[in-house]
């Protein structure tokens, strides 16, 4: 049963013909007649973050016999500390995942605690231009840079007490509180970044400290650098019982689409990303009217980053400059919080579209793969890893092979919930935050001797 | 061996215990982008990566019933677009190899039979390159044991897909015999012979890790 849907939308009902914006009028693509088109209401607060949830709210996802493994192999663990530290505390996908991962390690008997490093906007800049660097983006690594860096994790490591069992450093802001490993604790560098074409004096600065750690975690093969350490793998991964991907009422699904004026009653194909020309959403639009000439559908984009990007505001123009006046394609530019949108969204689609340029892992086609959804997508980054090619999904490499695959999947609804199916379970083995959980406690079981 | 005369009630004179294993993986430093790269590290990696590439990815895509075998044969296809060598590399059956050692000589010489066939193949680039990963292996027990026929069935029907590839798959390696746990005990803890030969028949490539496990509790259910 699902539970209360908070939502974002503020009002369901029938709006009034003055909340209707008649200079947005399109015509229908049936009856040629002109029809409004609704603009949605979207609240302009973020809602509250639910409560955590504990094991036993995944037990009916991952099945009973998943969690007891789970608990056995932390019971070796127990009562032992980790800290984990990063940059931030909101905002950002390794915030997010941490607010999941620690209370359930905690629940575990693994006492986890996490810290945030401190930093004046100097430290920042400095980061932000490592970040970009070591995605490969020109960086002239001056010495100011490095005494910046090497300045303020020092301070953070004065600040700081390191007593933990365990502590796991997250990604290049603060590698150098590695100096203060001592003893017997075990430290583990997770890198959340692609570093496989890094800027090669940064990475030059960066890695004689990552050789000090134990181990590095890194989210894809391609990302990974060659190390003297044990590199593990720990796929990005979902939270099932997030806003984003818990199941939800069929009623909210419809209402999500009456307000955004998607009409469940024919094919939907979406695309769920930013507002940005890596995203390909001009691609997009090109392949559905290549594939429209076959197959009725309708095409969604929806995403954000048009508001507080410039670049972003640009490629939303240029998106609906080439949607010109198409009733078919709906183009929803939302604020970060529609969670609850997004996944309406997605459950109402006939087939989920991931058509980048680049990706990092990708983890909006995994909350696609997760909702059984035919999804098509480019064979870039982290995807191939989750869409395997004909079992998974379909991976394309062009316009044009994205407009054969909705045509076919389109037409072959049996084939396509196949895809589905398997799509969700290989979400279920390998991309959950439960999942995620157990790398963990196996890597420091590993780590510590505690499990063979 | 086994005591009272109906087969569904015989006690075993040792309980089979469930075990289950939960894998961590690790990115090793081989990667191959052709045929020459992927011998070279054919040759070169870890017995692990081996193990995990054929035996363990059975597991990961438990869910995929055709066209799926290993992951050499996965990258050959869509990868290296080399049909005849991925077609070769599915033909295998990790089922065969009772050691590391057999299957690592099966697959170099497959690789280096299709290289010599096929001269227009060593031009052949990946983008995507093979990515060799290893994993370590925890075997974790589970709750459940059985001393008869009706408890095993039991036990099978609530241990997970991993459980079952442990005992089913992976028993195959670490005993080094071309069988598997679930048949061994039948065979001597419960003199089920017949069912323990058509057990070790199941094919695996023809169905996922549930298919398996209901096939199991199909030739059971049959002699309960």
């Amino acid at each position: 049963m699902t539970e209360p849907v908070r939502s974002n939308v503020e009002s369901l009902e029938p709006r009034s013909a003055a909340t209707v914006k008649t200079d947005e009028a399109t015509k229908d693509a049936a009856s040629g007649q002109v029809r409004a088109r609704r603009k949605p209401q979207i609240s302009d607060t973020p809602p509250a973050p639910p409560p955590a949830p504990t094991l036993a709210d995944y037990e009916p996802i991952i099945g009973k016999s998943q969690v007891d493994e789970l608990r056995f192999v932390a019971k070796r663990l127990q009562g032992k500390r980790v800290k984990m530290v990063n940059s931030t505390a909101v905002g950002g996908g390794v915030a997010e995942m941490l607010n999941r991962l620690v209370p359930l390690l905690d629940e575990l008997g693994i006492k986890t605690g996490w810290e945030v490093i401190t930093g004046g906007n100097d430290f920042f800049e400095v980061t932000k231009g490592f970040h970009n660097a070591l995605h490969g983006a020109d960086f002239t690594f001056t010495d100011a840079a490095r005494e910046v860096f090497l300045r303020h994790n020092e301070q953070n490591r004065q600040r700081m007490t390191f007593d933990e069992d365990f502590v796991v450093i997250h990604d290049p802001q603060p590698a150098g509180l590695i100096a203060s490993k001592s003893g017997s604790s075990h430290w583990v560098w997770r890198c959340h970044i692609d570093l496989s074409h890094p800027n090669p004096d940064v990475w030059s600065f960066l890695q004689p400290m990552v050789e000090k750690y134990d181990a590095t975690v890194f989210s894809s093969p391609a990302f990974a650098r060659r190390l003297s350490i044990p590199q593990a793998l720990f796929y990005p991964c979902i939270d099932p019982l997030s806003d984003k991907n818990k199941d939800l009422d069929e009623s909210y699904i419809q209402s999500v689409c009456d307000n955004f004026g998607v009409d469940r009653k024919r094919p939907i194909v979406t695309q769920i990303s930013r507002f940005d020309r890596l995203k390909d959403p001009l691609g997009v639009i090109h392949a559905y009217k290549m594939a429209k000439k076959y197959v009725d559908f309708q095409l969604v984009l929806a995403g954000g980053g048009a508001s507080d990007d410039p670049e972003g505001a640009a490629v939303l123009q240029e998106v609906n400059e080439a949607a010109g006046e198409d009733p078919d394609i709906i183009i929803l530019d939302l604020p970060p919080w529609c969670a609850l949108e997004i996944n309406a969204l997605q459950r109402a689609s006939t087939i989920v579209v991931q058509k980048s340029l680049k990706e990092g892992f990708g983890l909006t086609v995994t909350e696609a793969l997760w909702k059984g959804k035919p999804t098509i997508a480019s064979a870039v980054g982290g995807i191939p890893t989750q869409v395997i090619d004909k079992h998974t999904g379909a991976l394309v490499h062009s316009v044009e092979g994205c407009a054969y695959q909705i045509r076919y999947l389109l037409t072959h609804a049996e084939f396509g919930a196949q895809l589905g199916k398997n799509g969700r379970e290989h979400v279920k083995e390998n991309f959950l935050m439960t999942t995620n959980a157990r790398r963990w406690v196996l890597l420091l079981g590993i780590l510590s001797g505690a499990t063979s | 061996m086994s005591s009272t005369s109906s087969v569904g009630l015989t006690q075993a004179r040792t309980p089979f215990e469930f075990k289950s294993a939960a894998p961590l993986l690790f990115i090793e430093r081989e990667q191959a982008r052709n045929l020459e790269e992927l011998l070279h590290a054919l040759k070169t990696c870890p017995d692990a990566s081996i193990f995990q590439h054929t035996f363990r990815t059975l597991e990961e895509h438990h869910f995929i019933k055709e066209g799926f075998s290993n992951d050499f044969a996965q990258w050959a296809y869509t990868d290296l677009r080399e049909v005849g060598l991925g077609e070769r590399l599915t033909g295998l059956d990790v089922r065969e190899f009772t050691s590391i050692a057999k299957l690592r000589e099966r697959l170099i010489q497959i690789v280096e039979e299709f290289r010599d066939a096929t001269p227009s193949a060593k031009d052949s680039v990946s983008k995507t390159p093979f990515y060799f990963c290893s994993s370590k292996i925890t075997v974790l027990p589970t709750q459940r044991s059985a001393k008869n026929l009706p408890e095993f069935i039991e036990g099978l029907k609530q241990v997970s897909i991993h459980s079952i590839h442990y005992h089913f798959i992976e028993a195959r390696l670490r005993r080094e015999l071309e069988t598997n746990d679930f048949s061994i005990w039948f065979r001597r803890d419960l003199g089920m012979e017949k069912e323990a030969k058509r057990l070790n028949q199941i094919d695996i490539y023809t169905s996922t890790l549930e298919g398996v496990r209901r096939k199991i509790l199909q030739t059971l259910q049959g002699a309960a």
